[in-house]
């Protein structure tokens, strides 16, 4: 007792000015590598890029201002729009069967035998490169006879299936279900994290009352969990939004224009086409664009998420 | 006290341990023992095997000098990743360029004007061993910034079983040996394939089929600096006719066909009577062709006169902020001069852009006229340099160009889309 009464901070204690000091100087020495590596890697590159979007520069050459040229070009070129309308159809085709199929798996997983177990196999495409992953995704959906799913298809089945890649209208539909399938491990953790915060007297006590695992599910489970859920759905959103490695490699862009998404069109800009100024152009209403769902998102959080147990 | 002194002991020891040895500056050598010369291409493993063979000689002969070769599996990635290393000053010494990417680099000032070093006592390939008409982007103000490594001039390889096939009994070498290889009989061949249920031609989309075929109209793809490809009624009606021809399958574009039955594949099948490209389609043909079947023709001309053909080059350069220039320079002189490409273009893949290597080519005596290959290089045109001066121009109209080929777009809608992206870009 007597120690818990020393180590209690007695109120009203002032320290002198050079101590204060002296912690604010060691406070800020150990900080400055962390805000030295923050302003270095991160401000000043989004400071650069921001000024970059109202300059004309090819990467090498002098910067010329543009203004807002670079925007106005931006907004009214085809490509811009159909880059965005195929991020825009990637989000919507990823983010709810995405997050649908996550729940489901860490439903059935909440209660399993073996639970570790099917976490690390769901995990494994998670942890395994986006590189690695694009490509065994190739061999699967390649459209000629190379093609796993294309020749299984026509061999059992006798079907003429769509070239999968190749396919301006399904290129879409095949990059979203490798993304679903990539990312579908860390929802399913996420998901099994937030299963685990609810409290199992609350779901007994709704089966007490007659509940069954449907009403359980709608009424008791769902909005417990409706953060993980908004949490998953705001990060998954931003995450389709910023595709790039994967259709990079499974499908190239350039040689399909379904699979043009806002990244690709940044890349190309700056890297292809040597357009700096007209990429970071493109980046800060990619930036817009997702603030603006974000924000969408919040405002409809406060309606739809339930924070009180 | 004692506590932070030990914290700010780690501290710099952790700061010496990142910062790596300071003096390992690339390409910067140490004055004791060889130095490190870096060199950047594109190419897979197999590709860049035949640069083996070079730099075990040169490095033979030049005891103080070492190559380190950087390449980048696929072309598409090759110079954003040279821009990157150009921007933050890390780029090789001596470095590829693309002929769609050399004019960027040679108005940005990033390369070496060569001028005086080609014609120094040091130069193992001078400014005239070069066809004029191959530098192409390199040259600016009459100033040479690069020298075509080597070259692949556009031909158009020919399938003498699938053009008997066919029933056609001439044989198109022998009508340019006499002057009647001309665009009418050329499609006249074609439309003889189609109707025999085989491809006329394939053609891979970019500029060297494209401009061949404009030309072979008599038409003009630029001119006096303007963009006319889409105006010009000659080369419209060479694009239109492209474009009906991709419809109707009596062209394929080698883009768009499957992995498992490419181009390649197709023409050693005898399903197309024509295939453009260079000195490169050796190598697929000895893959599996009955060699014989096989010869190249230029592309044809509106009366059968020789014409100018599109030639394929890359270029080396001297990066502007090399620390070992005169050891750069004396790799890149070797590298394109006469003794260099001939090592390299040993049994295929390219033609040499040298004045003198020919025997290169000519000395396997296949295919049987494969002084054509030597005779379209002498004549022939690199890429425009309005339009590589603009990096990404020639993807961007390959790109719009396909959509015509492809139907995607219509054949007017596609046109006037083509001149507004050019004038678009070049701003």
């Amino acid at each position: 007792m007597a120690v818990l009464t020393r180590a209690r901070p007695r109120a009203g204690r002032r320290r002198a000015p050079g101590v204060r000091n002296r912690d604010g100087w060691w406070a800020a020495f150990f900080l400055a590598p962390q805000v030295t590596a923050l302003a270095v890697f991160l401000v000043f590159p989004l400071g650069f890029a921001v000024v970059l979007a109202f300059m004309r520069w090819d990467g090498l050459g002098r910067k010329e201002w543009a203004g807002l040229d670079n925007f106005a070009a931006q907004l009214s070129d085809p490509e811009f729009g159909l880059a965005v309308w195929n991020t825009v159809k990637l989000a919507l085709l990823t983010v709810p069967v995405g997050l649908a199929l996550a729940l489901l798996i860490a439903l059935a997983l909440n209660n399993v035998r073996g639970g570790s177990f099917y976490r690390v196999l769901y995990f494994m495409p998670v942890v395994t490169s986006s590189v690695a992953v694009a490509l065994m995704w190739q061999i699967i959906l390649a459209g000629d006879e190379s093609g796993v799913l294309n020749n299984s298809l026509r061999s059992w089945f006798g079907l003429t299936p769509p070239d999968w890649l190749g396919d301006t209208g399904w290129v879409i539909v095949s990059i979203a279900v490798v993304t679903i399938w990539s990312s579908l491990g860390l929802n399913v953790v996420i998901f099994l994290a937030g299963l685990q915060t609810i409290p199992p007297q609350i779901v007994e006590a709704a089966r007490m009352d007659g509940a069954g695992s449907l009403r359980i599910f709608r009424s008791v489970i769902l909005p417990l969990l409706s953060p993980t859920i908004f949490f998953s759905t705001v990060v998954a959103v931003i995450s389709s939004f910023q595709a790039f490695d994967q259709i990079y490699v499974l499908v190239r862009p350039e040689d399909n224009e379904g699979a043009r998404t806002i990244v690709y069109q940044v890349y190309e800009l700056g890297f292809k086409d040597f357009e700096f100024g007209m990429s970071s152009a493109a980046a800060l209403i990619l930036l817009a664009l997702t603030l603006l769902v974000t924000l969408v998102q919040f405002a409809a959080q406060k309606r739809l998420v339930h924070y009180d147990s | 006290m004692k506590r932070a002194l030990t914290v700010l002991g780690a501290l710099a020891l952790a700061t010496t341990a990142c910062s790596g040895s300071g003096g390992n500056v690339p390409g910067a050598g140490t004055g004791k023992g060889p130095v490190t010369v870096r060199w950047s291409t594109w190419g897979s493993a197999e590709d860049v095997k035949v640069y083996e063979k070079f730099t075990e000689d040169f490095q033979r002969r030049h005891p103080d000098i070492r190559l380190k070769l950087e390449s980048v599996a696929k072309y598409e990635d090759y110079h954003p990743k040279l821009l990157t290393q150009l921007t933050s000053k890390t780029a090789p010494d001596v470095i590829f360029v693309g002929d769609d990417y050399i004019g960027k680099f040679v108005s940005s000032g990033v390369i070496t004007p060569l001028d005086d070093k080609l014609a120094g006592p040091d130069s193992k390939s001078r400014p005239e061993d070069f066809f004029d008409g191959v530098y192409g982007g390199a040259k600016r103000d009459g100033k040479i910034y690069a020298v075509p490594n080597d070259t692949n001039p556009e031909v158009l390889w020919y399938d003498k079983k699938a053009l008997k096939d066919a029933g056609i009994t001439e044989d198109p070498a022998t009508l340019n040996e006499s002057g009647q290889w001309t665009m009418p009989k050329y499609l006249d061949m074609n439309a003889k394939l189609k109707a025999a249920g085989k491809a006329g031609s394939i053609f891979w989309n970019w500029y060297g089929s494209t401009y061949s075929m404009i030309n072979g109209f008599g038409g003009k793809v630029w001119d006096g600096g303007k963009f006319v490809a889409t105006t010009d009624t000659k080369a419209r009606e060479a694009l239109s006719t492209l474009a009906k021809g991709y419809q109707d399958k009596t062209f394929l574009s080698a883009d768009t066909l499957p992995d498992s039955n490419g181009p390649s594949t197709q023409f050693l099948k005898h399903k197309a009577g024509f295939y453009a490209g260079g000195r490169w389609v050796v190598d697929s043909l000895r893959k599996g062709g009955e060699l014989d079947d096989y010869d190249i023709v230029p592309f044809p001309s509106p009366t059968g006169d020789p014409m100018p053909g599109a030639v394929a080059a890359s270029y080396l350069a001297l990066n502007k902020d090399t620390k070992l220039p005169k050891e750069a320079f004396t790799f890149l002189t070797e590298f394109v001069g006469k003794e260099g490409q001939m090592l390299r273009l040993q049994g295929g893949g390219a033609v040499p852009s040298v004045k003198g290597a020919e025997q290169v080519v000519l000395a396997e005596g296949y295919p049987k006229h494969a002084q054509t290959f030597i005779d379209v290089r002498d004549t022939g045109f690199a890429n425009y340099p309005e339009e590589v001066a603009v990096p990404g121009l020639t993807a961007a109209i390959n790109e719009q160009l396909l959509k015509v080929w492809s139907g995607k777009v219509g054949f007017d809608q596609g046109m006037t889309e083509l001149q507004q992206l050019v004038q678009s870009k070049l701003g």
